[in-house]
């Protein structure tokens, strides 16, 4: 694709002009960024929100860390009494233990990964990646941001109502029937379902959007083989999300009309099942696992590519893995239930299949390598971050293999042997991806390089931080120690100690990070167009650094002599 | 270079297609209740038992000598003043035998209570072949204050069950109730 | 063919091929699981002396200081999945990661821009890439085998003259009946700190009453839930099931050796889930019989009626030691 960077570069600056050109037609701060119709504006917005809630959702790790760094509860008093509850029973203590552990599943989840992942490079790159000039519905675009929003501010909202015990909802990301139901009294659980209820409508639209823009909007030439993974990556998320997302809106407006309005959708005494809700929110909860790592594929995919100035290795092999994954991510829902009750058929049947997950990631992982070997690799801080990558996320997969076995899942079902595995794939999988992504695409959204030492930096100090924080839930949860657990036995409080000190060095990597965002607008060298050289080769690279309000109103084309 | 329009219908065909497909999803997380429900009375899923009419039972062939334990288990919801026991914790029956079982429910208070049961089977692989002819759970119980009944549930073993190489060494099936409190009502 | 048909068959198919693969070997199954059937005299003895709660041994049943593994195991399910954990599906996890590793240091140092400063443009072998989607479809096989031998010794019936244990999970403590024994009921509440110190058993997983069962002999373990989803667990028995509520679940347990056995309500069921902990403790068939006589209208299982059993002789000690576990107790 080489070729395609150098067609278009005079195109780039072509662009840069034009950008001038339309800087007067450029709309106000308010209507700019409160009713913005501009994908990248948009994106933007997505990243900054992620952020913020990031910040949030990673204090509140940092409370539970806190409680749990010694026997005994020391900390849930004064968290209590700084959220207004003064002198805080026992129970509303415990009460607000689940909360934030609530509290910190669902922000993390829907409103820190996904906005980040689809919402802001989903939406800043997959328009340029394709040659398009934007969204295909840009003002639907915008109201998928503000719904995310809403929802935040209703899961906010219900931290400070009553929620049974005590005030918030403390019912788990998993909101389980029936202490989602009639377990948890108050309208706080109702607040916190509502919230998913926002952010989902605004991922449905945001999914149908992207799909509609891959499948109608690529440039001349760009066919389905041959956009980049990245793009592949978000249109396999957004299918997920359109099939999955559906089951969840339904599942938890049973939750919402079995708390208010007398049905039994999940309440044995009407001939309901709350099995039945595990199924149904399972049949979701699985593909968004997948959802919130796909997209990260596509960025390591690029980065990877990038950096080892080597197109990607197997790439129809790479585009449809992930389509296989998708697709068995749809029939495995029942292995985050072995334990209530499955009959040997059904348990044998999803070992099965869970395990047939391990083939399309491993062609993933060996893809990559591959596309390193025989390249030229520079180890700008996005692929060291990609690499880092690479393996945190090999150890949370085969921790999946142990854990996809009903057998020996009967002692490590809800246990911190959980935690580690899906904080491997997702805290340190996602959030690495994110990372990756965020250093090598940021000079290219702001225009301004951030500092490549401090990068480098973030990353040892994360990668250090990270594995000290969840390396000892493994020994933890093999030992017995079940999840969403205030307090432990003394014989667990070294590696719980251990992981609590693990959560400060991570906690200062994302000061580092902090200080490097400031550093780049405050005195950070201004980027050129292909500021990656050589192997940068997808379309952003062909404009300037930040592209123009407007790109492609002249559509790129994609030669025939382009392939991967 | 040439500048292609996209037309605008093209757009919103597929999108409106997608929007379907998430209607679509939508509706079938809804149809997932009734489909499971007749899954579980299909398949025995959940522990679901299954039912026969008197007709289906009688023309059951009884395999002598192949015996299984039954055992029952009674529940009642922690807010609902009822005594509730099986007035045999297990009962011997020939596979294929029709048999009957009784529960006692007892109403301890002072006013009326109106019961609604549910029930599964343990192990659940054996649901499928346990058969319901007649019980008490198919109805709604309204109990008198301190009122004690009988209640009667009539069974029998599917002999189906002893060519299930999953389930054919199995010795003893759990039955199990609950009764929940519900409001007095026509519904049954 | 109905579906369980088919899925019987599939099932068989499996099981059969795995049979021959001698390297599949797992430890032999205790076989206190099938002497059910026939009840012998032993059966009915009743220890002397009563029952006073036996004393935890530091680090069985229960986790130990920095721990690094799974408790050491006290079923024959667990000794299975252990021997599985341990001999298979940990070395192949290592195996994966360090190769993965490895490739990852090979082509840092081999294809940096320094040692190779022009690249290839290879992006395609099919060969490899049916090697490495063929391999781990291969490994995978090997976990396969024995994950489905496990799977089903797991799911093996217990006799129907099992001893029958029913857990209930409550808001927030656990109650245990024995229908079996004349359908009395232990309710177990957490210990306070002080006072789990003060028997010497461990903090937060200490319990007044505890769950107390006969070793050696598999029993039928049912649960259930009364308010809310709560989950019984004991991690060095290996054994997890849901207590849901308006649901009876079951399963086999066997227990190998006497001791106390410490574990966690597993699902989370409100304010208190953090202390509702599980104590079972395994004792000789006529010690377990002594206790069971401490409750009144008890009987032996399998003894034909409460009345049959020639109670007023044998209870005495029971009942002499009732005070001291009623003491003990709550």
């Amino acid at each position: 694709m080489a070729t395609i960077a150098s067609e278009f570069q005079a195109h780039g600056a072509g662009d840069a002009h034009a950008h001038d050109d339309h800087h007067e037609h450029k709309p106000s701060f308010f209507a700019r960024w409160f009713m913005s119709t501009n994908h990248k504006d948009i994106g933007t917005l997505y990243l900054i929100f992620a952020i913020m809630a990031g910040i949030i959702g990673g204090a509140i790790s940092g409370l539970m860390r806190a409680e749990l760094a010694h026997p005994g509860i020391q900390y849930l008093g004064h968290i209590a009494n700084f959220l207004g509850i003064k002198d805080a029973s026992f129970d509303q203590q415990l009460h607000l233990w689940n909360v934030l552990i609530t509290a910190h599943g669902l922000i993390m989840v829907f409103f820190m990964v996904m906005p980040a992942m689809i919402g802001g490079f989903g939406n800043w790159f997959v328009p340029i990646m394709i040659g398009a000039p934007d969204m295909a519905f840009p003002r639907m675009n915008n109201i998928s941001f503000w719904l995310t929003v809403a929802g935040f501010c209703s899961l906010m909202l219900s931290a400070f109502v009553p929620g049974g015990t005590g005030n918030g909802a403390g019912i788990g990301w998993t909101a389980y029937a029936p202490l989602s139901t009639s377990g948890s009294q108050g309208p706080a659980v109702d607040f916190a379902i509502f919230s998913l209820h926002l952010a989902g409508a605004g991922s449905i639209m945001g999914a149908i959007n992207f799909i509609t823009t891959i499948f109608n909007m690529r440039a001349p030439g760009m066919t389905l083989h041959k956009m980049p993974l990245f793009v592949w990556s978000v249109l396999v998320t957004a299918f997920l999300l359109l099939l999955a997302l559906p089951v969840l809106a339904a599942a938890i407006t049973m939750l919402i009309t079995d708390r208010n309005f007398h049905t039994t959708f999940f309440d044995p005494a009407g001939g309901g099942d709350p099995i039945l809700f595990q199924h149904l929110f399972w049949f979701f909860g699985h593909p968004e696992v997948y959802i919130m790592i796909l997209p990260g594929f596509g960025i390591i995919s690029q980065i990877i590519s990038t950096f080892s100035k080597k197109p990607v290795f197997g790439y129809l092999g790479m585009a449809y893995a992930m389509v296989a994954i998708g697709v068995v991510g749809f029939v495995v829902w029942a292995h985050h239930m072995y334990t209530t009750g499955l009959s040997e058929d059904v348990k044998m049947y999803f070992t099965t299949a869970t395990m047939v997950i391990a083939v399309p990631t491993g062609i993933k992982i060996f893809s990559w390598i591959a596309t390193m070997w025989g390249g030229s690799i520079s180890f700008k801080s996005p692929m060291v971050w990609a690499i880092g990558f690479i393996f945190l996320f090999t150890v949370g997969g085969v921790t999946g293999v142990e854990l996809a076995n009903g057998g020996l899942d009967d002692n490590l079902q809800d246990t911190y042997y959980v935690v580690a595995h899906f904080h491997y794939v997702l805290s340190l999988g996602a959030v690495t991806a994110l990372f990756a992504g965020f250093y090598y695409w940021f000079p290219k959204m702001s225009g301004r390089w951030h500092s490549e030492f401090l990068a480098h930096l973030h990353f040892w100090v994360f990668f250090v931080g990270v594995n000290m924080l969840f390396f000892p839930m493994h020994f933890l949860g093999q030992q017995g120690m079940p999840r969403r657990m205030p307090d432990y036995t003394p014989a667990l409080a070294y590696w719980n100690h251990f992981a609590s000190v693990g959560y400060m060095v991570m906690a200062s990597s994302m000061v580092i990070f902090f200080v490097n965002i400031a550093y780049a607008f405050i005195a950070g060298k201004k980027a050129e167009g292909n500021y990656w050289g050589e192997g940068a080769t997808t379309l952003e690279w062909t404009l300037s650094s930040p592209p123009p309000f407007h790109q492609f109103e002249t559509l790129p084309v994609i030669s025939d002599s382009d392939h991967h | 270079m040439v500048v292609t329009p996209i037309p605008a219908g093209r757009n919103a065909r597929v999108g409106l297609m997608a929007l379907t497909f998430a209607v679509g999803m939508t509706g079938m997380g809804y149809a997932a209740v009734p489909l499971y429900r007749m899954f579980c009375q299909a398949t025995g899923f959940g522990g679901t038992p299954r039912r026969a009419s008197e007709a289906t039972a009688a023309g059951v062939r009884v395999v002598a000598g192949r015996k299984m334990s039954i055992r029952f288990d009674a529940n009642v919801d922690p807010g609902m003043k009822w005594a509730f026991h099986p007035e045999a914790t297990t009962q011997t029956v020939a596979i294929g035998a029709r048999s009957i079982a009784f529960f006692t429910a007892e109403n301890t208070t002072d006013h009326d209570i109106t019961g609604a049961a549910s029930y599964n089977i343990a192990p659940d692989e054996a649901a499928r072949y346990f058969t319901k002819v007649q019980c008490f759970c198919f109805t709604r119980q309204t109990l008198r204050p301190h009122e004690k009944v009988r209640m009667p549930v009539t069974y029998y073993v599917d002999p189906k069950l002893l060519d299930d190489p999953e389930v054919n060494t199995l010795q003893q099936i759990t039955l199990s109730y609950t009764f929940h409190p519900v409001e007095a009502g026509p519904k049954g | 063919m109905t579906l369980g048909e088919v899925i019987g068959v599939a099932k068989r198919c499996m099981l059969s091929f795995g049979t021959p693969a001698a390297l599949l070997w797992v430890p032999a199954m205790a076989s206190a699981a099938d002497t059910g059937g026939h009840l012998t005299a032993d059966h009915f003895a009743i220890a002397p002396g009563g029952y006073t709660p036996m004393a935890p041994t530091p680090g069985k049943g229960m986790p130990v200081d920095a721990g690094l593994t799974f408790q050491a195991q006290y079923s024959p399910t667990g000794i299975e999945a252990l021997w599985m954990h341990d001999h298979i599906v940990l070395w192949i996890l290592i195996a994966v990661c360090v190769f993965v590793a490895g490739l990852l240091l090979w082509v840092i140092a081999r294809y940096n821009k320094h040692a190779n400063p022009v690249p290839t443009k290879t992006s395609h072998n099919t060969l490899l890439e049916v090697i490495w989607t063929g391999i781990p479809v291969l490994i995978l096989l090997v976990v396969f085998v024995p994950s489905m031998k496990l799977l089903a010794h797991q799911y093996k019936s217990p006799p129907a003259n099992a001893l029958t244990v029913k857990a209930t999970g409550n808001q927030w403590y656990w109650s245990y009946s024995y229908p079996d024994n004349g359908g009395f009921e232990v309710t177990s509440n957490i210990l306070p700190p002080e006072e789990a110190k003060k028997r010497g058993e461990p903090v937060q997983l200490a319990a007044d009453n505890r769950m107390v069962v006969p070793v050696g002999e598999a029993i039928r373990m049912q649960t259930f839930g009364a308010d809310v989803i709560h989950s019984f667990a004991v991690p060095s028995l290996w054994f997890k099931l849901d207590a849901v509520p308006g649901r009876i679940n079951e399963k086999v347990l066997t227990i190998n050796e006497p001791g106390v056995y410490y574990g966690q309500c597993s699902e989370l069921c409100g304010a208190r889930h953090g202390y509702m902990p599980i104590v079972v403790e395994a004792l000789p068939r006529p010690q377990f019989n002594a206790w069971v006589m401490t409750h009144s209208g008890a009987k032996i299982d399998g003894a034909p009626k409460t009345a049959d059993v020639p109670k007023a002789a044998d209870a005495k000690p029971a009942e002499a030691a009732a005070p001291a576990a009623a003491a003990s107790g709550v």
